[in-house]
């Protein structure tokens, strides 16, 4: 296992550095300047242009550009060309925010899947299970922004909840409990709706598996010996059900951190989506290099703790 | 058996209960969140559009940063509510020129001194308050910069006695003022009249006298130092030099937020920081003018300048930073301490910036202008688009909102609301491409703005929220010319003048001219819809004449980059959004139609060209008015754009929810609801109070 894990990390390593070599073209080839004043400005010279390209080093050859992006990257030194702060400290001020909000939006869909699931599995072929089974097909196909829009549209026409940002803002909480729940409130909202495709998606996994073990031998051997239907269903056949629900962790990673464009932008939620969405519209390449990294990054790390978690659940795998 | 089914009883319930928890935390998250109070803080809630880059006055170029420094920083002069320059940290400033004139020998300085002495009756009218004579050179001190009558006093000089003054100016890789430096040493050097580092890679050297063996010297002096690869080049020959000189006279009353007092070293640090090439300032060529800047005591600047050029006086509009903070201090630690944390003089203090969610300035007890301000802090929430910013303002969570033209309509209607409404400072237009053969006649181009339908684009497109344009101003900058009337919409005339210009209809349909038919393609940006539902109504109405417009999209950055920046396109559809300065050197002068600079359509007017010099070393303000309304009729009248609409700017705001409690001009209190100025609803934001909060206000 431990010479896998090596063998796996090495190829990791040298996978990494061609997306990062990739995605640096991808990302400077782009059409469009990170001119802060934008293009047509008559208050600025060439002088100044030229100034601002050589603090960045925009004036030299790409190759150069991409090794000293890297080099900067690993030293930390790394500046943002939006305002020259380091790049890991614009991306770590964003994570508290960006966790939070993904940590809610996974456990909701884990166990918001893992109920409907379980329980359509216990109706299989019978009303509960055909109703869940379409509502978890319309919202595997609604697209989250719309599903979003449809919330905030409703919620500021039949309530007066707020929903940008972190908190509400302008007034004095009358107790800490009251500030709290506002504060987490700010964060469910998003997070539901970010949870809504993920919930439909795991209970369908959940149901497949479910029915799947339901008609394994031993499972009818459990039943011939006698235990009860509820025994059998929750304590034998679930536990084997829910090993897919345990190794798409791994996949879930880049997810934590990746964030989510569209959601944080309609409901105005400081993540790191929204600074990667925004650092594209400013050409803000040392920051699309250093977040294309880390999510990258993350990928084959999440990967590979997939591919270990799936040995650890299944005795039957074994990792070489 | 026990066991196992109570473990399932377990496994179920966790199950089921968790989700139920979580639905429950939800639910109660909801009802307390919809049952909190209403009652707002003392506090205004602005939306801002996207993340400010950075809190230093300095260095920021985008509108969201300027929002939130106008209340954290002052700068010497500022506009007023009309839009005019007037003073805020300076107490007054008076604006005086040295003229320099250099003679072959004293005597010719004698003479043409006592020429001027003869010619006293004149002085008051030339504002000359002083003459006098230094080795060979006349001094003449005038009372106002300009050009124009210094160019009338040198020409009652014998021109044959002056000493021509050259300019001559050095690129170089680095090291300029060491450079400049080791030059003055040699004899050439010991020539220089005066000097100007312009950065570490230029200088600028004056001398009388034969350019040509000086010009040799120091390219001679040059080529010792080949690893430098300077270039020099001679750039003016003038008959004198005139300098002009503003004297700012500070406050002394203006404590920073840190409880320093303001003085005369931070305006001449703040001069210098936007000079050094560490900060990348993109202020910078607004200073170039300046030839050097003095603090003669703590409370007075004086700040002389190369040569005159009026714009440059709104230049003193930028904040100015703390010395006592800054100096000495690597750009580095800017980035990453103060310009997140700034210190400034303005009417609120820097408290709290959490990125991309808000930032929020509270009162500085200490304004100089105090009792103000009436709120206890602002805050400046950031928000992706324009959606949430409608979204913030309807769940009151911002308290103002600037209104599409299609929704005004609504929110005229609603009694929750109040509205406010100006011409904003921006104009859209069809540039035609004076490079393409078809656009060159000015008969065409006054055809084609004859041909649009303006009023009607206005109607359907701005739903009535905007005027005609009538050329290169707006109407609320205090030089626009209201004289210049738009062209009407008459397809008939359109008809004649092209039929004038030679375009006869051909077979199939389209006019044609020697053999070419009259089609081009419009291109515009993707994604904002109003430019391309313009260029729709133009190629509509051009249709009816006989004209063939293809209309073509592009993603704004590629827009730019392959056509824009190029100058290879027929015409466009584009906007200007400008502030309140009449120097439009870079978008009109012939010399500025190269790739990348901004005259894209390759406007050439000599005499538009003279205006737009001339006006920069004009500083009498009817005279600027009468250059202005001249360039604005020009221009109007050859037609490089068809002109085409100023919109009008509309914000909302919730009824009531602030009013105005400032002073007026004779030491009284006025108390007003919000209202619009030329400068914009937010103009008065020092005295915005909330009427729940009245009881603070001064009895």
């Amino acid at each position: 296992m431990l010479t896998f894990i090596l063998r796996r990390l090495l190829i990791s390593v040298v996978l990494l550095f061609l997306i990062s070599i990739i995605s640096f073209f991808i990302i400077t080839l782009t059409p469009g300047s990170p001119y802060p004043w934008g293009e047509l400005n008559p208050k600025i010279t060439p002088q100044v242009k030229e100034a601002f390209k050589k603090k960045f080093h925009l004036d030299r050859p790409l190759h150069e550009q991409y090794w000293l992006n890297m080099r900067d990257l690993f030293s930390g030194r790394l500046k943002s060309i939006k305002d020259d702060r380091p790049v890991l400290q614009r991306i770590a001020e964003r994570l508290p925010a960006t966790i939070s909000l993904n940590v809610l939006a996974i456990v909701l869909s884990l166990t918001f899947g893992l109920l409907l699931g379980v329980y359509a599995a216990k109706h299989a072929g019978r009303l509960p299970d055909v109703l869940t089974s379409i509502l978890a097909f319309i919202f595997i196909a609604l697209p989250g922004f719309w599903i979003s829009n449809l919330v905030v549209i409703g919620l500021v026409k039949f309530t007066n909840a707020p929903l940008l940002g972190t908190q509400t803002y302008g007034i004095d909480f009358p107790n800490l409990l009251a500030l709290w729940l506002d504060r987490f409130w700010h964060i469910a909202l998003p997070a539901t709706v970010l949870s809504i495709g993920g919930i439909a998606a795991q209970s369908r996994f959940i149901r497949a598996s479910m029915i799947e073990t339901m008609r394994e031998d031993y499972i009818r051997t459990a039943f011939a010996k006698g235990l009860a239907q509820e025994t059998v269903f929750y304590k034998h056949a679930l536990r084997n059900s829910i090993r897919p629900l345990i190794t798409g962790i791994g996949g879930l990673l880049p997810g934590l951190i990746g964030g989510s464009i569209i959601i944080e932008t309609i409901f105005a939620y400081p993540g790191l989506g929204r600074l990667g969405y925004e650092a594209v519209l400013e050409r803000d390449y040392p920051t699309l290099v250093a977040l294309n990294f880390i999510v990258a990054a993350l990928v084959l790390l999440g990967n590979l703790i997939s591919d270990v978690l799936y040995a650890v659940v299944d005795p039957r795998v074994h990792l070489e | 058996m026990d066991t196992s089914l109570s473990c399932a009883t377990v496994i179920r319930s966790f199950i089921y209960g968790l989700p139920a928890l979580l639905l429950t935390l939800i639910a109660v998250a909801f009802v307390s969140v919809s049952l909190l109070s209403t009652k707002k803080k003392n506090e205004m809630s602005i939306g801002t559009l996207g993340e400010p880059s950075t809190l230093n006055p300095i260095q920021h170029a985008d509108a969201a940063a300027g929002e939130v420094l106008a209340v954290i920083f002052n700068g010497l002069l500022k506009y007023d509510a009309n839009l005019e320059i007037t003073t805020d940290l300076a107490k007054s400033f008076t604006l005086t020129q040295t003229t320099t004139v250099f003679f072959a020998d004293t005597n010719a300085a004698l003479t043409a001194l006592l020429k001027l002495q003869s010619e006293k009756s004149r002085w008051q009218e030339w504002k000359l308050n002083s003459a006098s004579i230094r080795e060979q050179s006349l001094i003449l001190e005038l009372g106002e910069p300009g050009m124009d009558v210094s160019r009338k006093i040198v020409s009652l000089f014998d021109a044959t006695t002056l000493a021509p003054l050259h300019i001559v100016r050095v690129d170089l890789q680095e090291k300029a003022a060491e450079t400049l430096e080791a030059f003055r040493g040699t004899s050439a050097g010991s020539r220089i009249i005066r000097e100007w580092t312009e950065s570490s890679a230029a200088f600028e050297v004056t001398v009388t006298g034969d350019a040509d063996s000086f010009l040799k010297e120091l390219e001679k002096f040059l080529s010792t130092k080949a690893d430098l690869k300077a270039r020099a080049a001679m750039v003016q020959t003038d008959q004198f030099l005139a300098e002009p000189e503003v004297v700012f006279s500070l406050r002394d009353d203006v404590r920073w937020h840190d409880g320093k007092p303001f003085t005369s070293r931070d305006v001449a640090f703040t001069y210098r920081a936007i000079m050094d090439d560490a900060t990348a300032s993109p202020r910078k060529p607004d200073f170039l003018y300046i030839l050097r800047l003095e603090t003669p005591d703590a409370h007075t600047v004086r700040v002389v300048y190369r040569k005159p050029y009026s714009p440059a006086l709104s230049s003193w509009m930028i904040g100015i930073l703390p010395a006592h903070i800054l100096e000495g201090k690597p750009p580095e630690w800017w980035a990453v301490n103060f310009n997140r944390n700034p210190v400034g003089t303005g009417p609120f203090r820097f408290d709290k910036w959490k990125t991309n969610e808000y930032l929020r300035v509270t009162r500085n007890p200490d304004y100089f202008n105090a009792p103000g301000p009436w709120l206890d802090s602002m805050v400046f929430r950031v928000l992706p688009d324009q959606l949430a910013l409608r979204l913030a303002f309807e769940t009151r969570q911002v308290d103002f909102w600037s209104v599409d033209p299609w929704a005004v309509g609504h929110f005229e209607k609603d009694k929750r609301f109040d509205l406010f409404s100006s011409p904003s400072s921006s104009y859209t237009y069809v540039g035609w491409n004076l490079r393409r053969d078809i656009f060159q006649d000015e008969r065409v181009r006054r055809a084609l703005a004859h041909a649009v339908n303006v009023p009607e684009m206005i109607k359907y497109i701005l739903y009535g929220h905007g005027v005609q344009s009538t050329g290169i101003f707006t109407p609320k900058m205090w030089f626009f010319d209201p004289n210049v009337h738009p062209f009407a919409y008459d397809p008939e005339k359109a008809r004649q003048l092209l039929a004038e210009a030679g375009w006869k209809p051909g077979k199939d349909g389209i006019l044609e001219k020697d053999g070419q038919r009259f089609s081009f393609t419009l291109i515009t940006n993707n994604g904002n819809e109003i430019r391309r539902d313009i260029a729709t109504l133009v190629q509509d109405d051009l249709k009816k004449l006989g004209i063939e417009v293809n209309i073509e999209l592009y993603e704004w950055a590629v827009f730019l980059k392959n056509f824009i920046n190029k100058g290879s396109f027929d015409a466009m559809v584009l906007g200007w959004a400008l502030g309140p300065d009449y120097d439009q050197y870079q978008i009109w002068h012939s010399s500025q139609s190269n790739p990348e600079q901004l005259n894209v359509v390759k406007y050439n007017n000599p005499e538009v060209d003279k205006l737009l010099v001339g006006i920069r070393e004009e500083y009498r303000r009817e005279k600027i008015i009468e250059l202005a309304g001249l360039m604005q009729t020009t221009i109007y009248r050859d037609q490089p754009y068809l002109f085409l609409y100023v919109p009008e700017g509309t914000s909302v705001m919730w009824k009531d929810s602030y009013r105005i409690h400032r002073p007026g001009g004779r030491g009284e209190w006025v108390d007003t609801p919000v209202e619009m100025t030329k400068a914009g609803w937010g103009y008065y934001t020092d005295w915005f109070y909330r009427p729940e909060y009245a009881d603070l206000l001064p009895k």
